[in-house]
């Protein structure tokens, strides 16, 4: 379950809501450095978590036949992070549900503190046989949907002593193919077969997470901006295509706007010339600690 | 007004819906673009589209109206045979895609290609259609029932 990221679904009505949460624990592959410097989960896989309730809440309703893939999401807003120790509410509401796509939006918070939102995502159907087996899914489902409450545990003390890289090696970049210096980069990363996280996502047709491919290009876009700049919303994000393992994706972040505070950038991403990605992203410049 | 010159009435702000949607520069968009040949729009860019066509002019678009509006009152069977258009629904298309010269229309057009005739146009009257659609029910619901 490397790419598991419902750790327990609290409240369910099929096709309609869902209530679960993310626990942020050693065991993740996906920490790395937080703002703070302490452990702290990537910003997308939170939004991948909110997507992945939305997807077992529509499931649930289609009984494992049909199920959406990434594809459209209108804005994610950043506004914190989830640091190890953290349990994530998710909360997803579904907006609208065809035989073709859902349409959902959804709020993670943690201790009542909003963290990150999903505004008009969109997910189309496709159906499961191509990407998982129904069975497992369905025992998964089994497994994680346990009706109740989130356990009322003190906030506690950080601990620091968790050997943490600066950056998840998940998401960052093989090499920097051109950079012009605050106006644009570009950078290849390729897909390993042996990335742990393929197993699980999907286990019938192994392909990158759109959530991955999306923390990278924000990483790519703060070297281009400098280390003071921090993503605080992206809109029109956008997969045309799978990723599939031994692709090389070439990234490319283009500033498009900037102020003295803030600056808006066009992420983009190809494999083989052909467009599988896009997503403009806003950053703050914040000012570095005295 | 002719559908025509409405559709050149919101031709701006599709335009603009169209560059946002496939990442390209508005100034590439005209009234007659083709989405797929001359955009390299894709499947989800169709989905995304009226998505956004939906929010930004506060219509309802049901998924697959294209394709419901494009038959018309032709039956299944005499649209398509074994997945190409016929004669009759190839007449039925060019009146409907009248803003797509005649020669896209191919003999032999298979089903699944007539996304690759839609042009800008296309969603401009996509969304008039909607809207008038929208109008008309509203009415309906208004009128009181006779007693």
């Amino acid at each position: 379950m490397e790419f598991s990221f419902v750790d327990r679904i609290l409240e369910l009505e099929p096709g309609v809501r869902a209530l679960g949460l993310k626990h942020v624990t050693p065991h993740d592959e996906f920490l790395r450095q937080g703002e703070n410097g302490e452990p702290a989960l990537l910003s997308c896989i939170v939004g991948e978590a909110l997507g992945q309730l939305g997807a077992w809440c529509v499931m649930a309703a289609n009984d494992f036949r049909r199920r959406p893939v990434a594809g459209v999401v209108g804005e994610v807003g950043l506004l914190a992070e989830a640091m190890l120790g953290d349990t994530v509410l998710l909360d997803t509401r579904i907006d609208s549900l065809t035989e073709e796509a859902v349409v959902y939006h959804a709020v993670a918070t943690v201790r009542g503190r909003t963290i990150a939102t999903l505004t008009d995502s969109l997910g189309p159907f496709l159906p499961m046989e191509e990407f998982s087996d129904p069975d497992q899914m369905r025992a998964q489902f089994g497994w994680i949907h346990r009706p109740g409450r989130p356990s009322d545990l003190p906030e506690g003390m950080p601990i620091r002593d968790v050997d943490i890289p600066t950056v998840c090696r998940h998401t960052t970049f093989d090499r920097i193919l051109s950079h012009d210096s605050g106006k644009s980069i570009a950078a290849v990363k390729s897909i390993p077969i042996l990335a742990p996280f393929l197993a699980d996502h999907f286990a019938r047709k192994p392909v990158f997470p759109m959530s991955l491919l999306l923390e990278s290009q924000l990483q790519l876009a703060r070297r281009l901006l400098g280390p003071t700049s921090r993503p605080t919303r992206i809109r029109n994000v956008k997969m045309n295509d799978f990723v599939l393992p031994g692709s090389s994706v070439v990234a490319t972040a283009t500033v498009k706007d900037r102020t003295a505070d803030r600056a808006w950038v066009a992420l983009r991403g190809e494999v083989d010339g052909r467009r599988v990605s896009l997503a403009e992203a806003e950053f703050v410049h914040e000012a570095p600690p005295a | 007004m002719s559908e025509n010159d409405a559709a050149q009435t919101i031709y701006p702000e599709v335009a603009k819906i169209v560059a946002d949607v496939l990442g390209i520069e508005e100034s590439k968009v005209t009234l007659t673009s083709r989405l797929i040949q001359d955009l390299g729009a894709e499947s989800i860019d169709f989905l995304d589209l009226i998505f956004r066509l939906e929010r930004q002019f506060n219509v309802k678009i049901p998924r697959g109206q294209i394709e419901k509006e494009v038959r018309g009152a032709l039956q299944s069977e005499d649209f398509e045979k074994a997945g190409v258009v016929t004669d009759k629904g190839r007449e039925v298309l060019r009146s409907y895609l009248a803003e797509v010269p005649a020669e896209h229309f191919k003999p032999g057009l298979k089903v699944h290609e007539i996304p690759t005739l839609f042009t800008v146009e296309t969603f401009c009257k996509l969304v008039l259609r909607a809207k008038a659609r929208q109008q008309e029910e509203a009415k309906a619901g208004s009128v009181a029932p006779q007693a």
